[in-house]
């Protein structure tokens, strides 16, 4: 990849207010995961399973929050280039349409990466100091769920860029985040099998906790599951913007 | 203006069974401002994507500066070939300075380089602007000078006066001189002669995907044969006599005959005067560069 288109996207951030975008993704998650234990009256943070509460909250807060959020991203760090004949200044340039949107990936996939992993370790963090569970903190369980959010949310990202770039018309790709936005938050009413046929299906499928009965339970990550939407989306990834790389001007 | 800085060899774009561009021969000299002219939908953006591998030609083969221009060596060649195509690029929430240095870190390009171009086109007051600030004109100047930064030897602009007033054309036409007297060869596209004119010294006319001439202005006037007028003791009689030539009477009371050349015009002149027509003067006609462009492009040919 071309570290320097990598830095140019970084450089097209300015004035895009992509930190704002990533501070309300962070807040927000962590506002609705504090709701959570704080709306539950079953929660102590004494109790053995304290930290699932704040592993359920995050399990819903992400699929609320992150999927429209991550189509903003995406969709305006591609206008950009539709209102800037950015792909044609570019393209005069050696940089192909899908050499670009590599790019792009790249840039926003950091970011999106520091955002989940950011996100994960400040609600841990207030549930240590602020929320003052004491049992100790399931690391793996956790270090888990934030690695399946992470997948769930680069092949989502990656979407929104083949979308916005395909699409110059916007409106179409937040519309898409928005449908994301229901299909992430209502497939966990669904079967596993119809979870799994869309992208946003497995925010669902990665639940880390839920409330079973009499209080928060931990629930198996389905890393199969997840590994095969990243081998599978990564191959998609490839193989359009390598077709992009060939789309007449 | 000795080699030949881009040669076309039968160039053909088709878009299913439409015919975009057709056989084009392009051979443009290096050093050369060579003015490309066409009506709209003519093929001139076209070719001039295909020139740049910006699309794939049908058939036919693009060689720039001695190399074929293809998806293997387009990336090299790209770096000396500096291009506006369509509507001047730039990202209008970043600022002028902004924009240069993309371009500058996207082709390893050195801090002077990006402030000569800047100066060229000079714009070096407005860099602290955001692009969504600027004038057309403006916007038009920050594209050339994003072209200009990798110092190429070819700029290939796609109607770069679209949209100027007449100040911003003349400027245009100022700095499309002084690039050419800097050894830089450009390639300048147009659907309006007069814009172009003045500046090129060459000519490539384009009409229906068809290149229908090629060559120097003076080489376009010559091959547009004007019309011959002669001055006359009875021009009706006269008109009458050279029917068969289409000859017609003017506003002046001159007869004009189209299409003869010189073994004709004595001919012509025998038959008056031996029909007892008195001729007082025999001369081709005066036609402006945009006459003749517009009696090509609307004939679809010479």
């Amino acid at each position: 990849m071309n570290t320097r288109a990598v830095s140019n996207e970084f450089a097209k951030m300015r004035h895009l207010r992509v930190g704002l975008v990533a501070v309300v993704m962070v807040v927000a998650v962590l506002g609705l995961s504090l709701y959570t234990v704080v709306s539950s009256p079953t929660f102590s943070p004494e109790a053995p399973g304290a930290w699932n509460g704040l592993l359920a909250g995050m399990s819903l807060g992400i699929p609320l929050v992150f999927p429209l959020l991550l189509a903003v991203l995406a969709s305006r760090q591609i206008d950009i280039e539709h209102q800037g004949n950015g792909w044609l200044l570019q393209a005069t340039s050696g940089l192909t349409p899908g050499g670009m949107c590599r790019a792009k990936f790249i840039a926003l996939g950091l970011i999106v990466t520091a955002i989940t992993i950011g996100t994960s370790l400040l609600v841990l963090a207030t549930g240590k100091l602020l929320v003052g569970i004491i049992p100790p903190v399931p690391f793996v369980h956790w270090a888990g769920f934030t690695g399946c959010m992470l997948a769930v949310n680069l092949v989502v990202l990656a979407g929104h860029i083949l979308v916005s770039a395909k699409i110059d018309n916007q409106l179409v790709a937040l519309g898409i985040g928005i449908l994301g936005t229901i299909l992430a938050v209502f497939s966990q009413g669904l079967p596993a099998v119809a979870a799994h046929l869309t992208p946003w299906g497995y925010y669902a499928l990665a639940m880390a906790a839920d409330y079973r009965g009499s209080g928060f339970v931990a629930l198996p990550l389905p890393y199969p599951s997840i590994a095969a939407l990243a081998v599978v989306a990564s191959v998609v990834f490839t193989i359009i913007t390598y077709r992009f790389d060939h789309q007449e001007a | 203006m000795s080699s030949t800085i881009v040669a076309t060899e039968n160039l053909t774009k088709r878009y299913g069974n439409r015919t975009v561009v057709e056989n084009l021969n392009l051979a443009i000299p290096e050093g050369c401002v060579y003015g490309f002219l066409g009506p709209n939908g003519s093929g001139k953006s076209t070719t001039m994507k295909m020139l740049l591998s910006l699309i794939q030609p049908t058939s036919g083969n693009v060689e720039i500066m001695g190399q074929p221009m293809t998806r293997g060596t387009r990336r090299s060649l790209l770096g000396q070939i500096g291009s506006l195509i369509e509507s001047p690029p730039g990202y209008a929430h970043l600022t002028g300075a902004e924009n240069m240095r993309l371009v500058q870190r996207l082709l390893g390009l050195d801090r002077q380089q990006v402030d000569v171009a800047v100066a060229t086109v000079r714009l070096q007051d407005q860099m602290g602007k955001k692009v969504r600030d600027y004038s057309l004109g403006m916007k038009q100047r920050l594209g050339i000078a994003m072209a200009l930064a990798r110092q190429p030897r070819l700029l290939i602009l796609d109607e770069p006066t679209n949209g100027l007033d007449p100040a911003g054309i003349e400027e245009m036409r100022t700095l499309l001189r002084r690039l050419a007297g800097d050894g830089v060869t450009v390639m300048v596209s147009s659907h309006l002669l007069g814009e172009i004119d003045k500046t090129a010294t060459m000519l490539g006319v384009l009409s229906a995907g068809r290149m229908i001439f090629q060559g120097t202005r003076s080489e376009l006037m010559v091959a547009s044969t004007p019309d011959v007028i002669i001055t006359c003791t009875d021009p009706q009689a006269a008109a009458a006599t050279l029917g068969s030539f289409n000859a017609r009477l003017t506003e002046a009371g001159e007869v004009a005959v189209p299409g003869l050349d010189d073994r004709q015009t004595a001919g012509v002149v025998a038959a008056l005067v031996g029909e007892g027509i008195g001729v007082y003067g025999v001369a081709r006609d005066e036609q402006s560069l945009e006459d003749v462009f517009m009696h090509l492009t609307a004939g679809g040919g010479l």
